[in-house]
């Protein structure tokens, strides 16, 4: 294992402008197990680090005046077991989401999560946030294809829950505990998961329209057959423009297209029928055009998708939120939007998950312009989680929203797994 | 509160009519499918609103008395049964479909709801709602929350867990809470996720927001007989290896298919000894050659005779012989036992190699009818219970098989639960400090212990004593256990971190279950 405790390494791994008393970079479950350990010890707080593509999420830390220690988990990056024809695997937290697809392709096999920044985020940390991507409207998230899980506990020690099997009931499952955790009850050092099959075939119908309406007109046609989409996802770049207050209009810019993309996989007679299906029903919606993409356009082209929704290295005067609804409401809440951001004069872009419920909202404006979009839309919708934004609108904003059930038990369960709130203190919403 | 004020609470609460308290009816509570281990309740009331569930924990709280829930008392790991006596409290009344709500994927319903009544149901709607255990017809959405269940489409579309969206729950101390309402990714920590398969010791579900699906355009059934169970079973590991995603996978053996056969009038060739029912969905386009590919499949590795299902009345015949094969057993047994394990799928055809000679050594049939797609075994051992040691022969096959399964790294139960029946085998997967964290878990919701005592744990690991062995971890005073009125009794002597493998061996050298 390696400590950094130069002044560089450690300022890479500040937090919202706190920096660490060291950086720990175990290799292994135990020796992380040391380190938590040491730093209860030493009355140290802890801040696991997977690929660091999410550590802009979440409240400040709250250190009552101690230090905190940061383990980074990239140097647990082994397949721990592996036997394809079970179509599951465990592999260590530290391992990226490329390295793994490596492993996976050979086989023919995936587990299809769709991160942002796959060269760099991990699959621990990627399991902490509870990420998602386009294709959960197939798959579900990380929650759906875990099996099984080992933890270094608050208190040091190595825990585990599930299996390496598909199926299992032997005993409460901690895994969908810990999922989107964000690391405030143990730190995960490897997970187990089901595997899917590569598709055969994939390919995309991606359809554009000048309309949010229109764009809804697919997406509600869409829901009414019986098609098995991969992903439904609705793309917007430039939503609402700037707005200038001296001549009181647009600043005008290319006028907003609203993308609707259908991501058709499986057996080629399937995907076929999709691409097929799709541009019919867009037509139908007044489509301005559908357009067919396959082989490294399809590849290409979501790969560019599902890095929308990263929240690492933004620009400072940026805001992204994360809204979650019923996906019956987020025709309206987009419309109010849009809305919002042309009264509000800030820049906004979005990408959807449709057939979900699940908006990555991306706005561009000054300090209080951003503070007021985002008040004027969670007084519509209380469910806006903010995922990076500069520090002046951070400190001003509900970071996990207004409106949490059971946040008693939630209380109970954190004080129960670390009780001295060692780990991620703050950060979460309890 | 005496035991008398406490049942004249609950005539009032819910009308006398509805309180069972005459011991032959009590003996109806007295365990679910799992009849091992039977006890009675104290007094089962069976309300019909929250608010009724509501006020009666309450009362229970105040008296003392443990609370457990039970649906249509169809599980087979002794989930419901009331191993401490006390109040059950089942949901048979509470049966209403309250809100369909197609455009969000969701259904709001009353935990009573019959399984497959609501599939029925949704259907007119062209929708279902995709777990489908064995026990369909009977069991309820409530029980399938409580214990997680499985079924056959769980290998494309995942277990219970995975399609609820959200639950009410009355709480020990009598607070509702919603953990969801079908709204993506819930803020905070994954209440709904923990809650599904904790078996009603983390309170009560009275209601649940569950996820619908829409009907597949197109499903295509195929039956493939095979002249031995080895090459039914490697089929089963070429389709899965291959990458067809069937929506359901599922095998029998020759004494199921014989007992299917007489009961159902199937016609299936007595020289079969083992059946495959293989199931694809999804649109029309491209079914009929992904089917082709698996009857290509089947044959290549052996099989007879190769059955596609075409209709839906034919699919649906083929079907019952599956989801009906447990009546059908009463032909073949008295008595049978039903075990739950799970392996890695390519340890199929090893396992069910070694369940023949485990059946041979203890000189009792074994039926295999099972979840083959995911590796999701269920022998059934074929016994009369009064009938010599035929009991304790049919508990050791039982045993042997799990200890087996768990050997090549399989779990005990992949869809029943741990219940009463295996919650002595836990330490055989689990270390105590793997314990310590469910406990944790456990003490967040149910504190006094008040909600299903003596399930999950072993005996001699329970709740309060690994959370006490968890604080002492963090450094913090263990102080008197809280454990109040709820223990199971007899088990104050046991301390935390017993030597795991110990007690299954006394369970066995006692001649059977705890």
């Amino acid at each position: 294992m390696t400590v950094d405790a130069g002044a560089q390494q450690i300022t890479q791994y500040a937090i919202h402008g706190y920096a660490p008393v060291e950086v720990a970079n175990p290799a292994t479950a135990v020796e992380l197990g040391a380190v938590v350990s040491n730093a209860v010890k030493n009355d140290c707080a802890v801040v696991p680090w997977g690929g660091g593509t999410h550590q802009a999420l979440g409240k400040a830390l709250i250190l009552d005046g101690r230090d905190f220690v940061v383990i980074c988990t990239r140097g647990l990056n082994r397949v721990l077991n592996y036997t394809p024809d079970d179509m599951t695997i465990s592999v260590e937290a530290g391992m990226t989401w490329a390295e793994l697809d490596e492993i996976l392709k050979p086989n023919a096999q995936m587990l299809p999560m769709d991160v942002p920044l796959p060269e760099r985020s991990t699959i621990g940390g990627a399991f902490a946030v509870g990420a998602d991507g386009p294709r959960r409207l197939s798959w579900g998230t990380l929650r759906d294809m875990l099996i099984g899980i080992s933890v270094v506990e608050a208190s040091g020690r190595i825990t585990k829950s599930g299996g390496m099997t598909v199926k299992n009931v032997s005993g409460y499952d901690l895994g969908k505990l810990y999922h989107g955790s964000l690391g405030t009850l143990a730190v995960v050092t490897s997970t187990n998961f089901k595997l899917v099959p590569r598709p055969r075939a994939e390919a995309t119908a991606r359809c554009e329209f000048s309309t949010l309406d229109d764009a809804f007109h697919l997406i509600d046609a869409l829901h009414e057959t019986q098609l098995v989409p991969a992903a439904v996802e609705l793309v917007v770049e430039r939503a609402a423009r700037q707005w200038d207050a001296s001549t009181q209009s647009a600043i005008e810019a290319a006028p907003a297209r609203f993308q609707v993309a259908v991501r058709a996989e499986g057996l080629p007679g399937a995907v076929e029928r999709h691409i097929r299906d799709v541009p019919t029903l867009a037509h139908a919606a007044h489509a301005l055009e559908s357009t067919v993409l396959s082989g490294d356009d399809h590849k290409s082209y979501w790969a560019y998708v599902n890095d929308l929704s990263r929240i690492a290295d933004q620009p400072l005067d940026r805001l992204v939120l994360k809204l979650t609804c019923l996906p019956g409401q987020l025709q309206r809440l987009l419309a109010e939007s849009i809305r919002i951001a042309t009264l509000r004069q800030v820049l906004l872009s979005f990408n959807a998950r449709a057939g979900n419920g699940v908006a990555y909202l991306r706005l561009r404006g000054g300090h209080d312009a951003l503070i007021a979009f985002h008040r004027d839309l969670s007084q519509l919708h209380p469910r806006l989680t903010l995922m990076a934004a500069a520090r002046g609108v951070r400190s001003q904003v509900p970071i996990w929203g207004n409106q949490l059930a059971g946040l008693e038990v939630m209380q109970r369960i954190k004080h129960e797994f670390d009780p001295h709130n060692v780990l991620n203190p703050g950060r979460f919403v309890v | 509160m005496n035991m008398e004020s406490f049942i004249s609470s609950l005539q009032s609460l819910v009308g006398k009519q509805y309180v069972v308290l005459e011991k032959a009816a009590l003996m109806l509570y007295e365990a679910d499918g799992c009849v091992i281990t039977p006890h009675m309740p104290d007094v089962v009331i069976i309300p019909e609103t929250t608010e009724q569930i509501v006020a009666a924990v309450k009362l229970a709280r105040a008296a003392g008395v443990p609370v457990i829930a039970r649906g249509s008392g169809t599980g087979l790991s002794g989930g419901s049964t009331p191993i401490n006596g006390g109040l059950v409290i089942t949901t048979t009344r509470m049966t209403k479909i309250l809100e369909v709500d197609t455009r969000n994927n969701r259904v709001r319903v009353q935990p009573g709801v019959i399984n497959f009544e609501l599939s029925q149901y949704l259907g007119a709607y062209g929708y279902y709602f995709a777990p489908d255990p064995s026990s369909q017809k009977a069991c309820s959405i409530g029980g399938n929350i409580g214990m997680n269940s499985g079924g056959p489409h769980c290998v494309k579309y995942g277990v219970t867990a995975s399609h609820i969206m959200g639950v009410q729950m009355v709480l020990e101390d009598g607070s509702v809470l919603w953990t969801g309402d079908g709204a993506p990714d819930s803020i905070g920590y994954d209440l709904t996720g923990i809650t599904v398969g904790s078996a009603g010791s983390f309170g009560l579900v009275t209601e649940a927001w569950l996820r619908i699906m829409r009907l597949p355009e197109s499903v295509r059934v195929v039956l493939a007989l095979y002249p031995d169970i080895v090459s039914a079973a490697e089929t089963v590991s070429a389709i899965i290896a291959g990458g067809l995603l069937p929506s359901a996978l599922e095998m029998m053996d020759k004494l199921v298919i014989k007992a299917v056969n007489d009961a159902y009038k199937l016609g299936l060739p007595d020289s079969a000894y083992a059946a495959l029912i293989i199931e694809v969905d999804g649109v029309d386009d491209g079914l009929d050659d992904l089917m082709a590919e698996v009857v290509a499949l089947c044959r290549q590795k052996g099989a007879l005779e190769v059955r596609p299902a075409k209709t839906p009345e034919e699919q649906t015949r083929v079907w019952a012989a599956r989801k009906n094969a447990f009546g059908a057993m009463g032909r073949l047994a008295r008595s049978y036992y039903l075990v739950d394990t799970v392996v890695p799928r390519t340890k199929l055809p090893f396992l069910l190699d070694q369940v023949v000679k485990i059946s041979k050594k203890y000189d009792l049939p074994v039926a295999n009818v099972f979840h083959a797609g995911d590796g999701n075994l269920h022998p059934l051992v074929l016994y009369d219970k009064t009938r010599g040691d035929e009991d304790h022969r049919a508990h050791m096959i039982a045993y042997e098989v799990m200890k087996l399964c768990v050997e090549q790294g399989g779990v005990i139960s992949g869809e029943h639960g741990v219940g009463l029946e295996k919650k002595e085998y836990m330490p055989d997967l689990f270390t105590t400090d793997d314990l310590a964290a469910m406990a944790a878990l456990h003490q967040s919701f149910n504190a006094s212990g008040m909600f299903n005592p003596g399930k999950t744990f072993p005996t001699s690991q329970q709740p309060h004593d690994l959370v006490l062995h968890r604080r002492a971890a963090f450094g913090l005073p263990g102080g008197v256990p809280l454990r109040l009125s709820f223990a199971v009794d007899g088990e104050h002597e046991h301390t935390a971190g017993v030597a795991a493998n110990s007690v299954i061996d006394k369970v066995v050298a006692a001649g059977g279950w705890v």
